[in-house]
């Protein structure tokens, strides 16, 4: 796999244009310990149903995705071999080598799915944070392919004994328990506080100084995914939920550098715009009157 | 789900989850696909038919003479025919039809769904409104009623004017649509995506007018042929524009358009039928002045409408496919060593 090398770029690393009082996750997979207690405090709390039943082979990874029912994806990464298929005889100062990550709606700070909603049904709460009001979508569908993370989807049931609602689902970071002064179900859950929630600032501040402990540790490749220079770029100003990783994020299935889907609208109108004048002259000097 | 969940079982193309782990997540999609059915490229076609077909009949109406009114006649009910059946498809597409009308509630410039939507709508009024103008100069309404005066007194070339800014809207906006999303083929397209949709929908929409008159038998042969001419310039613009779609996609990225069936309908279905074969059989004729059979003639447009259709499915499914292939999201999203994208 070709991936990004990860490097501190100043006035972008730990920086994001989160609004003050935002409130937001970080997820520090150093912590993980893959007990998916957060997928299952998700579920219970937002009442989800089950996914199909099944083993799919990857790894201890029994969910594959997040979707409209799975709020909060737990993935397992096993680096038990070099490229060449042996097994390193050399291991990393801490952890094993399994990487495992929870994944969530990262609550971006311009979010793509947002802007492309035609029915205002998505918005942006008074904690910052992305919500699908349930009674304004009507599943038009145009917010899936505009997630740059690929994290909300439409619940269209399991094609056999569930129907789905056929609208948008995707984690709202608990706006129910945040409303009453409760933190989310998952981070509640989190047993070794892998999910840590609180203000975006405090947070990032929280995060700076532990990938700064990770790399006086040995691990170097630590880094924050989320900020302005890894994770939140092209527009996006930023992950509300954000992580620290210890690989590129081509290996946790993440974007590295990932752009707005937005920002394309006004170039593309414009050439469009261009071409379409191009054709009207073609049009008027073939029909003219002779 | 928006992907089909492989098991461990279901291996593709002979490929374990071991395999694909080497390369990326298992081969799990990084981003998820549009939900899209047969609706949205059907959509696509018929908007586009219905949007060019309305600015070739304006055109022709402004600055055509005479001979270019059955050009304009035809142009202005295709335009309606082929517009009618859009709502409906988009509604069908929802996954609550019912709530079709909370598209309606906003207006939101940097989603262009929420702009094609209103884009739409005042299409319609244009489209329907030179319709029903024709339909009084035919003397559909009877001669000297209410309402054929009515229709008869309003400015149909002032509207035929000003329609052509929303018509060209119609016809284009989808490729602007496609190319605001995460999707690899369509964003990395993004300049060429609205300019692609509208040669397209020229094309098919001078096709179709072509069709109809040399059905119809009548027009002069003259009329018809500068319709033809302008045919093949659109064609061949249309075929670079494809061309450079694929360089600029690279080999990921484009990889959907070259493999499998796609590949197949890609190569055959819209580069030969499409546009291949018409261009050489209408070419001759429009440019050199040689006289083609009617048959022939319709055969061409035939060809052309055929390809136009193919071309709309070709790209939202091979978009969907790019979607779904990790590699290609990487490809577009993985950091430069120069920093190119690095704001
Ligand atoms: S991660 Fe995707 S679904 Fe979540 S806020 Fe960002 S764009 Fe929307
Ligand atoms: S599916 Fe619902 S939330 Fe998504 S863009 Fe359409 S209306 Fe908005």
């Amino acid at each position: 796999m070709s991936t990004t090398v990860i490097r501190d770029q100043p006035g972008r690393t730990g920086t994001t244009g989160a609004r003050p009082g935002a409130v937001g996750f970080l997820t520090d997979t150093t912590l993980c310990i893959g007990c998916k207690a957060c997928e299952v405090a998700c579920k219970q709390w937002n009442q989800l149903p089950m996914d199909e039943f099944g083993f799919t082979g990857y790894s201890y990874d029994n969910t594959g995705d997040l979707s409209a029912t799975t709020w909060r994806h737990v993935a397992f990464i096993e680096r038990i071999s070099d490229s060449e298929g042996r097994r390193p005889t050399t291991m990393r100062a801490f952890q094993s080598n399994w990487l495992m990550m929870s994944d969530v709606c990262k609550h971006c700070v311009n979010a793509g799915c947002m802007e492309a909603c035609p029915t205002g049904a998505i918005i942006r709460t008074e904690f910052d944070t992305v919500v699908v009001q349930q009674d304004v979508c009507n599943g038009c569908g145009y917010c899936v392919p505009a997630c740059p993370f690929g994290v909300i989807a439409l619940d269209l049931g399991d094609g056999r004994a569930r129907v789905g609602d056929h609208k948008a689902h995707k984690c709202t970071l608990c706006y129910d328990r945040l409303r009453d002064g409760l933190e989310p179900a998952c981070a509640k859950a989190c047993p070794t506080d892998s999910i840590q929630f609180g203000l975006v600032e405090d947070l990032m501040d929280r995060a700076k100084q532990r990938v700064a402990d990770l790399r006086a540790q040995g691990v170097e490749e630590a880094h924050i995914y989320g900020d302005r220079a890894v994770g939140g770029t092209g527009g996006i100003e930023g992950l509300n939920a954000f992580f620290i990783l210890t690989a590129p994020p081509e290996v946790y299935n993440l974007p590295a550098q990932p752009e707005l889907p937005q920002r394309k609208t006004i170039p593309a109108s414009v050439s469009t715009a261009l071409a379409a004048v191009a054709f009207a002259v073609g049009a008027i000097l073939s029909l003219r009157r002779k | 789900m928006a992907y089909e969940r492989r098991w461990e079982t279901r291996r593709r193309g002979g490929r374990s989850a071991g395999d694909e782990a080497r390369e990326s997540y298992y081969g799990v999609p990084v981003i998820h696909r549009a939900p899209w059915r047969w609706e949205i490229p059907t959509y696509f076609f018929l908007g586009g038919i219905a949007g060019a077909s309305y600015v070739i009949a304006g055109i022709a109406h402004v600055f055509g003479g005479d001979e270019e009114r059955p050009v304009v006649r035809a142009g202005r009910y295709l335009s309606l025919a082929a517009l009618i059946p859009s709502p409906i498809l988009l509604i069908l597409d929802l996954g609550r039809p019912e709530r079709f009308h909370h598209m309606l509630r906003v207006f939101k410039v940097r989603s262009p769904m929420s702009v094609g939507t209103w884009g739409l709508v005042v299409f319609g009024a244009f489209s329907t409104l030179s319709a029903l103008i024709q339909a009084a100069e035919d003397g559909l309404f009877g001669r000297g009623t209410l309402v054929a005066r009515l229709l008869l007194r309003l400015p149909s070339r002032a509207i035929a004017f000003l329609g052509q800014f929303p018509a060209f809207f119609v016809s284009g906006y989808t490729g602007v649509l496609l190319a605001a999303t995460a999707v690899p083929l369509w964003t990395r397209n993004y300049l060429l995506m609205g300019p692609l949709f509208l040669a397209s929908a020229l094309s098919n929409a001078l096709a179709a007018i072509t069709l109809i008159l040399t059905v119809a038998g009548r027009t002069s042969h003259r009329s018809l042929r500068r319709l033809e001419r302008f045919e093949t310039v659109v064609m061949g613009v249309e075929a670079l524009l494809l061309a450079a779609l694929r360089l600029n996609s690279g080999k990921t990225i484009a990889r959907p358009m070259h493999e499998g069936r796609l590949g197949r309908i890609y190569r055959v279905g819209v580069l030969g039928t499409g546009l291949g074969l018409p261009l050489l059989v209408q070419a001759p004729g429009a440019w050199l002045g040689r006289r083609l059979p009617r048959g022939v003639t319709v055969l061409a447009a035939l060809l052309t409408l055929i390809g136009g259709a193919l071309f709309r499915y070709l790209i939202v499914t091979a978009g969907h496919r790019s979607a779904d292939d990790p590699q290609a999201t990487f490809e577009l999203t993985r950091a430069r060593e120069n920093g190119s994208r690095r704001s």
